[in-house]
Formats: structure tokens, C-alpha cells, sequence
């Protein structure tokens, strides 16, 4: 075990069996500025979690003992948060799959490259300690992956303006909790934020919950009411699933934003609101204005900035971290002892496809802890989760281009990807069939040939 | 016959350098010994580790020869074994690392 001297810039635990490679990453990673303190073997290393309280872990896969993969579940069963870089003497690519399922922040193979290892260590250092700590930005979004920590530089970018934010992603990815980081980074912080769901409200209620309304109004307006334009004053109003918004009402929504005047139904007069405005929507938004369902000036004095947020799919690597953080927050909201997944219930949890996001995974987490005796959370239980978890129920249109897409590649497997005998069969002109797979973003050529897994792009 | 092999190296590594190449000096009589007794798994070992840390330290050639030893070891293949830890020897006896001004 040695310690190097080291400007306090972040604490490395180093894992290796072999003492050459040791101490030649505890030298380059000491120089570079880091606090280094190295280990043998595994059972050492674990030892020494508790002591160095590293942010970062840099273990070996294969060691005698120990070896790395084991490692790496055991530390992230003490502290789901700790990064944990792999390096491995050989690509093995079932070895670095299995790894980023477990939850390994990266895998780097030997001989490694001083500047490949320092930009590595940087980076992960660096997003962990953003998503660990309870002060930083976006706290309360859990992850590891660089396509997260980019969006969260650019939105903690966006946050010290007033600059209005437009977030795209699938429903349960988390846009109302990085809208909500926004504004808690923002100047506006001490003013309220408040999210209102426009998909879940009728026309005529919407409006007066944005606007407000007076007294007499309308039938059951029995006092007058402060919409949540006049709540958010001075804060930031996050609206949700702006694109189910009805026509209507958008255009008095462009009005707002054209004036920061809101006015209130049933009144003559105007009250001035200053708020910051960030919505976000599931839908294709762009589609919503071709197809005239979306006005296109609301569009674009929403879409200021654009922030695209990944769905759990696009981001793998984060599910270790984030079923993690979910036992944990469960343990302490239960003052219970935190549970954990077995290797195959997390390899199978990483493999899923989350069409709910983190919003199911939290659901699930939720359902195995409270289903399971024992400390350690088996296979058996994950998948009864994801089975049982009840799915999001669809709207019309979803089930519609759920059953329009499936219905297209039955097509065209059919066919074998002739666009002309599918659109004949389909009852649709060529055109209108090109079109139709453009939408879904369907490859016809993908289906020609031998291949019979109807492989599309999308 | 026996030319020096002069060898760039980090400034930073120097003070490890000596020890790095004396246990590869090891690693030779460890590899002739074990030829003998045909104990091909700790061969592979100290090939693996030999690629792994070699390029690391400067010396590239460390790396290629531990890659050839490691998969001489997993083929069986004691020739190739012999030859590369003939040409691992003479690279030792000959190298001499310099530090990168």
C-alpha cells in the first residue's frame, strides 16, 4: 500500500495484481495530480474503500483472487456512486459487455496509454462528483454516461440566463427533474417552479389554470382564481407535454409569450407575469408542425434551446448506477437495510429496454425491494418486475403508430422489402408508402434478401 | 554485436525504470525455469503482464515480446517460447533507457 502526496483534485484507488503495472498508474496518475492509493489484490482494495474513500476506482480485470468484475459489483454494493474504470489485457468484448452492464464507467485495454487513462480518470472523476454530490447541478439526475454529462453541461450552461428551454425525450426520462435543475441553478431559484401538465388537462380547464379567471367567469367560477403564470412569478413555469396543448389555447399561450402579459378568463385586463418558460414534450414536435397540429411562431419562440434528453436505452451504462441509487434512497426512506440485485438480476436489468425509462426502473426497483426477503434481490425477481410493473398505457395515437409500424414490417417481410407489392397490398400508392416508412423510419431495403429478423433503421 | 539500444523515456518513470527491468530480468530465468518444468500457465502470466506494463514504461519492445510469449504459452508453442525470451534476454543485456529532456 503506498500513498502519494497529491493537490487534493480527487482520490484514486488503484487495483492491480501485477506491482509493475501499480506502480507505474499510481506514478502517471500521482503526477498528473491525484491522491493515490494502491492495492494488490480485491480483498485489499475493499479494505481500503472505506479508508481513502476514493472517487474513483481503477481496477484490473483479470487477478488472481478477486477478480475485477467481482470487485466492481462488490464496491458499487457498498457505494453504488463510485466510478470504476476497467482495464483489461485483453479486448475481450463479452468481457467489456458484461462490464458496462454491471455498471463500469469505462474499459480501457492493455497496454494502456498515459494520455487515454488521464482523459478517462477526468472525466469520470469529474461526472461522478457532479452526480453525486447533493450541491451540484442536476443532483438529482443519476449518471455516468458522457451523453448525460454533456447535457447537463449545456443545460447548466442555459440555467444562469433566462433563456427559454425546450426539452425533447420519451416519457419517464426525467425532463421535468433537469427542467427543474435548471431552475434551481438560475437566478430564479428563490421564486417558485412550477410544472403543469398540458396533455392532462381540458381545454377549457388549462387555460384558466394557466391564466387564472375571474370571479363568475363561468359556471362553478365561484371565486376568482390566480393562474399559474401569476404562482410562477418571478420563477419558472415548466410546461409538460406542451405538444398535446390544443390549438386554442396555444395561440393565447404565444401571446403570454410575446407580451408577459397574462389575461385572466373573463377579465379586460391584462396582468403583467415575469417568468421563465421551459417545456418539453414526447412528441416529435417538428411532425406536430408539418402536420398543422403545433403552430409554428409557438414553436419557435419555445424552441429557444433545444436539450434532447436520452432515453434509458441510449444511456445503459447509467442503469447499474441508477438501480443503485434507487436501492439506497429506498433503504433510507425505509430506514431498512439497502438490498441488491444478484449479477444475473442486473445483468438482465441492464439488457432490458425500459420503455417507461428511469420512471420504471424506479417502479420496479420499488416492487423487488418490497417483494423480497432476503438482502440479495435474484433473477426471478427482476423479471416478475418488468413484467408485472404495469405498463404505461398508451394514448390512441402511440397504440396507432405502435400498430402502423408493426404493420409496415409484416409488410415488408412479406414482400421481401418491395416497396411496390407491399404498398399494393397495403391498399396505398408507392408514394404514400415511402412515406409512411420515412415516418417510421423503416429501411425497405433492409428486408430484401435473405434477412428474415426485419432489420430497420431508426 | 552487442550495440546499445537506447530508449527515450518519461522523466517522471526513472526512478522505477531500474527495478521495472531488473524484474523482467527475473521474469527470464522465471520463463527458462518454468520451460522446463512445462509450466506453461505461469509463463502466459508473465507474458501478460510483461505487454501490459512494457509500452507503459517506454519500451515497446517489452510489450511485443510479452504478447508473443503470452500466446506462444496458450498455443503450447515452446519454441516460439525460447526464441522470445532469447530475444526479451539480449534486449535487457542491451537497452538503455534514456530520460526525454
Amino acid at each position: 500500500m503506498t500513498e502519494q502526496r497529491a493537490p487534493a483534485e480527487g482520490r484514486l484507488l488503484v487495483v492491480d495484481d501485477d506491482q509493475d503495472m501499480l506502480n507505474l498508474l499510481a506514478n502517471w496518475l500521482g503526477n498528473a495530480g491525484y491522491t493515490v492509493t494502491s492495492a494488490l489484490c480485491g480483498t485489499d482494495a475493499l479494505g481500503q474503500i472505506e479508508i481513502c474513500k476514493p472517487d474513483l476506482v481503477i481496477t484490473d480485470l483479470f487477478m488472481d483472487g478477486m477478480d475485477g468484475m467481482t470487485l466492481l459489483t462488490e464496491i458499487h454494493s457498498r457505494n453504488p456512486l463510485i466510478p470504476v474504470i476497467m482495464l483489461s489485457g485483453q479486448a475481450q468484448i463479452p468481457d467489456a459487455v458484461k462490464a458496462t452492464h454491471l455498471g463500469t464507467a469505462a474499459f480501457l485495454t492493455k497496454p494502456v496509454e498515459k494520455s487515454e487513462l488521464l482523459a478517462e480518470v477526468a472525466r469520470h472523476a469529474r461526472t461522478e462528483r457532479n452526480g453525486a454530490t447533493s450541491s451540484g447541478f442536476g443532483s438529482e439526475l443519476i449518471y455516468r454516461s458522457s451523453v448525460m454529462s454533456e447535457l447537463l453541461d449545456q443545460a447548466e450552461m442555459l440555467a444562469g440566463g433566462d433563456i427559454t428551454v425546450f426539452i425533447n425525450g420519451e416519457t419517464g426520462t426525467g425532463k421535468e427533474v433537469l427542467a427543474k435543475a435548471i431552475h434551481e441553478a438560475s437566478p430564479r431559484s428563490g421564486a417558485p417552479f412550477i410544472g403543469v401538465n398540458c396533455g392532462a388537462i381540458p381545454e377549457q380547464l388549462l387555460e384558466s389554470e394557466l391564466f387564472g379567471h375571474e370571479k363568475g367567469a363561468f359556471t362553478g367560477a365561484t371565486t376568482k382564481h390566480d393562474g399559474l403564470f401569476q404562482a410562477a412569478d418571478g420563477g419558472t413555469l415548466f410546461l409538460d407535454e406542451i405538444g398535446d396543448m390544443p390549438l386554442g389555447l396555444q395561440v393565447k399561450l404565444l401571446r403570454v409569450l410575446q407580451d408577459f402579459e397574462v389575461r385572466p378568463v373573463g377579465s379586460t385586463k391584462s396582468v403583467p407575469v415575469n417568468v421563465r418558460i421551459i417545456s418539453a414534450t414526447h412528441n416529435n414536435l417538428d411532425k406536430l408542425v408539418s402536420d398543422g397540429e403545433f403552430r409554428e411562431d409557438l414553436y419557435y419562440r419555445l424552441n429557444v434551446v433545444p436539450l434532447n434528453m436520452p432515453s434509458l436505452r441510449e444511456r445503459r451504462e447509467d442503469i447499474g448506477a441508477l438501480l443503485d441509487h434507487f436501492l439506497v434512497r429506498h433503504a433510507q426512506k425505509n430506514n431498512s437495510k439497502t438490498k441488491r440485485f444478484d449479477p444475473a438480476a442486473l445483468e438482465y436489468l441492464t439488457a432490458a429496454t425500459w420503455p417507461g425509462n428511469v420512471r420504471q426502473l424506479a417502479n420496479a426497483v420499488e416492487l423487488c425491494v418490497t417483494l423480497t426477503k432476503g438482502e440479495v434481490i435474484p433473477l426471478a425477481m427482476a423479471q416478475k418486475a418488468l413484467r408485472e410493473e404495469p405498463g404505461r398505457i398508451q394514448t390512441l395515437k402511440e397504440a396507432k403508430q405502435e400498430f402502423e409500424r408493426k404493420y409496415l414490417i409484416s409488410v415488408l417481410r412479406v414482400t421481401s422489402g418491395n416497396v411496390a407489392s407491399a404498398a399494393a397490398i397495403a391498399g396505398r400508392n408507392r408514394t404514400e408508402f415511402y412515406k409512411l416508412l420515412g415516418q417510421h423510419g423503416i429501411d425497405a431495403g433492409a428486408f430484401r434478401g435473405e434477412r428474415e429478423d426485419g432489420a430497420e433503421t431508426s | 554485436m552487442s550495440e546499445k539500444i537506447i530508449v527515450q523515456i518519461d522523466p517522471d518513470l526513472e526512478d522505477l525504470i531500474p527495478g521495472f527491468l531488473n524484474n523482467r530480468v527475473n521474469d527470464v530465468e522465471t520463463i527458462r525455469s518454468q520451460l522446463d518444468s512445462g509450466n506453461l500457465d505461469e509463463i502466459r502470466i508473465l507474458g501478460h503482464s510483461m505487454k501490459g506494463a512494457g509500452g507503459g514504461y517506454g519500451f515497446d519492445r517489452i510489450t511485443e515480446i510479452g504478447d508473443v510469449i503470452e500466446t506462444a504459452a496458450v498455443a503450447g508453442d515452446l519454441e516460439v517460447i525460447r526464441d522470445a525470451v532469447d530475444q526479451l534476454a539480449d534486449y535487457l543485456a542491451r537497452v538503455e533507457p534514456v530520460p526525454e529532456a
